[in-house]
């Protein structure tokens, strides 16, 4: 089932752990300017995220560079809401994705279901399939506030080091916007 | 060889959204396909019902997200049929104005994305800069860079400020320069025309019985334009015609001749603003406050049972439609029913088919120069 | 340029007198309405019982020169009495929209049209009774755009469509349980009484059996 931890993921957790203590400030150091984000536009703060790509507001300088393969990114930017029928599959992504990963939740939808959480087919949010590091709230969030959510993603994983996702439950997550 | 089965599936660059494109290749020549879409439904037409004709706005702004400007005029059209309201004259020129930024905005954001797909990246750093121009105009109006939640039921939200008739002029003279910048790289840059001429052929009559509407079968060679056909606001009071291509072949219209309708449509649109902010009645530097009945007529709030109300409107991508039925909730606070027709929905399934017979690679070159947007699709 | 309501007022009226001369003995009523808002064009409302909707399908498509099909809405009435259970509206347009030749246009000017070449909006009301199968004939094979959007009506709405060929869910997943059509109105929206939600609006009080359950 999602979210089970099995116990070769177990041993390797702990042999990754391990390891991070070790390596773990400079790998931290070194990967957290550059992040790579999943390719994936689901509705309107995908356009948003485009436009903080562009020239006006250059979310590459910052080192975000997006990626069209799970296999190959850092980052899962989740922009919009998620329908039944998507929901297998972001968590199908999720899980290609390799360690160290982060979630960023953008935009209400992904959040809490947006103004649709009443709706018959959008979960209440997308932390209840995968867990998130980063909420960054706005419909849509400007693109100041996107590239605000990544300087603040920067800070989570110098703090948190490069712990495995499924480690990371209790650890309280970061509001854009909040002091 | 044998035939298989790709899944172009809903996380993909080229697909413009949240879809998944089945195609059947026999080595590299596309022989079926099958489209599915509804990975974004939300179900807006059920949530409307409990929404009143206010608050109904701001989802429709969230149809269809790169043109959400349209949309809500749109819905506030057939708000109006349904309501019997009659909308004061300077609104419905700041609508027309409004909805022609945002329907540059729209094909700047296509055009963007289209660019990527064939191969220009450049284009999409050029593009995306000059929409930013028009995301600040209408956020002057509006509030918001994207959804605005503008128009009201009997007029608008508020008036155009001070000083915004001067930066409009002044923003949509260098635009149409940047339209020749535009034109001057593409159309006579080989890998453009190679990649979009004799590729994607679809014919007139075919498309309107699928029910494809708007720019594509002005590209096939006819200028059929809900803003005439079925008029509106005050578009037969400024100065624009539709923009119309002749098709280069009896087969019908080609990716080329839809890129350059756009561009065309593009040319129109400002001439259109241009125009519209001179002839605003009351004047393009004046503002009247909140409320004015200059601006915002009254309206109703309930529409009885039996009424109905529906409007067609020509979107960016097609004409779009909502059907509206009065006398929810008892007291006809709600809308009853509440339909939207996506010229998406229609035109994707139909776009699918158009791509048997052509090669892989020319996947995204069709795809994109019907100009998807999921959003409004999966409503 | 823009179709004048005169075009449009004799244009609605020779479509419902050729309407009413082929099929009034048929319990088919067709009228020229005019809408409420902006410019107060006319159009055609017609409507029409389903055992006669094939026929009258065909004489729209083929006599009339009705070639674009706008939308199909389904809506449920429980409440509407018997004889008013279920409805389905078909919204049509009559398009003046030809093949063309190689490098040609067609530049219409709205005013100089004529006849059959107006463009005229259509709205066919099917009424059907108080049940629990609502059916009527399917217009796949007569206009290609009514194809999907008899789909969606059903998946949303649970209308049937006879005759339609190859229906599937479009806008639900494909597993969702059979009979289920969101926008019947015994389905609630979630939270849909107010008192729950506005209690409760962040949710601090869900329980921990549902902490990451899928809602």
């Amino acid at each position: 089932m999602v979210g089970d931890v099995t116990d070769e993921a177990l041993k390797a957790t702990k042999i990754k752990q391990f390891l991070s203590v070790l390596a773990g400030r400079y790998f931290n150091w070194a990967g957290r300017k550059s992040l790579f984000t999943l390719h994936l536009g689901i509705k309107c703060c995908a356009i948003e995220m485009a436009a903080a790509a562009t020239p006006r507001f250059d979310g590459d300088r910052f080192g975000v560079l997006f990626r069209s393969s799970p296999r190959q990114s850092d980052v899962l930017l989740v922009n919009g809401p998620i329908s039944k029928k998507f929901a297998d599959k972001i968590v199908r992504l999720w899980e290609q994705m390799p360690e160290p990963k982060y979630c960023i939740a953008m935009g209400e939808c992904a959040i809490s279901g947006g103004p649709y959480f009443q709706s018959y087919n959008i979960l209440e949010g997308v932390d209840t399939v995968i867990p998130v590091d980063v909420y960054i709230p706005g419909c849509p969030p400007r693109p100041e506030a996107l590239i605000d959510g990544f300087g603040l993603l920067r800070e989570k994983i110098i703090r948190i080091g490069a712990a495995p996702s499924s480690g990371r439950k209790g650890d309280k997550p970061i509001i854009v916007g909040e002091d | 060889m044998a035939q298989m089965w790709i899944t172009m599936g809903p996380q993909h660059p080229m697909t413009h959204g949240l879809w998944t494109l089945r195609v059947k290749v026999d080595g590299e020549t596309v022989v079926d396909t099958e489209a599915e879409l509804g990975y974004i439904h939300r179900g807006v037409e059920k949530i409307a019902e409990a929404r009143d004709f206010t608050q109904i706005t701001p989802y429709c702004d969230r149809l269809c997200y790169v043109s959400a400007m349209t949309w809500a005029n749109s819905y506030i059209y057939a708000a109006e049929d349904l309501l019997e309201v009659e909308v004061p004259e300077r609104a419905e020129y700041v609508r027309l104005i409004a909805a022609e930024c945002q329907r540059l905005a729209s094909h700047l954001m296509w055009l963007g994305a289209y660019g990527p797909d064939i191969g220009s990246l450049t284009l999409m750093t050029w593009c995306m800069r000059d929409r930013e121009m028009f995301l600040d105009l209408l956020q002057e109006l509006g509030g918001s860079r994207m959804h605005y939640n503008y128009p009201r039921v009997g007029g608008i939200k508020r008036d155009i400020p001070v000083g915004f008739a001067d930066r409009l002029i002044a923003k949509v003279k260098l635009f149409e320069h940047r339209i020749d910048e535009y034109e001057m790289m593409l159309d006579e840059s080989t890998i453009w025309l190679v990649r979009l001429q004799g590729v994607g052929y679809a014919k007139a009559e075919d498309m309107v019985n699928a029910g494809v509407s708007g720019p594509n079968i002005r590209a096939a060679g006819v200028n059929y334009d809900v803003r005439w056909a079925h008029p509106y606001s005050v578009y037969d009071q400024v100065d624009w015609e539709p923009a119309v291509e002749k098709p280069t072949s009896v087969k019908g219209a080609d990716c080329y001749d839809r890129y350059r309708v756009r561009m065309e449509e593009m040319r129109q649109s400002c001439r259109m603003i241009l125009d519209a902010i001179e002839k605003i009645p009351g004047g393009k530097n004046t503002n009247y406050a909140n409320g004015d009945e200059m601006i915002l007529a009254k309206a109703p709030t309930r529409a009885p049972e039996g009424a109905s109300g529906f409007s067609h409107y020509e979107c960016t991508r097609g004409a779009s439609q909502f059907y509206i039925q009065g006398g929810g909730d008892g007291r006809g606070k709600n809308p009853y029913r509440l339909s939207i027709r996506s010229p998406m929905f229609i035109t994707i399934p139909y776009v699918a088919k158009t791509m048997i017979g052509y090669k892989v690679a020319d996947i995204p070159a069709i795809m994109g120069s019907f100009d998807p947007c999921i959003g409004e699709t999966d409503r | 340029m823009r179709i004048t309501n005169e075009q449009a007022d004799t244009a609605a009226q020779a479509a419902v007198e050729v309407i009413t001369g082929r099929f009034g003995g048929a319990n088919v009523t067709a009228s020229v309405e005019h809408h409420a808002n902006a410019l107060k064009m006319a159009f055609v409302r017609v409507h029409v019982p389903p055992q006669h909707w094939t026929a009258l399908a065909k004489h729209l498509r083929f006599d009339l020169g009705v070639n674009y099909c706008s939308m199909v809405t389904g809506t449920h009435y429980p409440e509407g009495g018997a004889d008013r259970g279920w409805e389905v509206v078909y919204h049509f347009m009559r398009q003046p929209v030809e093949d063309q030749a190689p490098h040609t246009n067609t530049v219409h000017i709205a005013e100089a049209l004529k006849g059959d070449a107006i463009p005229l909006e259509f709205e066919i009301v099917i009424t059907l009774p108080q049940g629990d199968t609502p059916s009527v004939p399917s217009v796949q094979n007569i206009w290609v755009g009514a194809d999907w959007n008899e789909k969606e009506t059903w998946d949303l709405v649970g209308i049937q469509f006879d005759g339609h060929e190859n229906m599937h869910r479009v806008l639900n997943p494909h597993d969702s349980p059979d009979g289920f059509h969101p926008l019947q109105k015994q389905h609630k929206i979630r939270y849909h009484d107010f008192n729950e939600m506005y209690d409760d609006a962040q949710g601090f009080g869900r329980k921990p059996t549902d902490e990451g359950r899928v809602k």
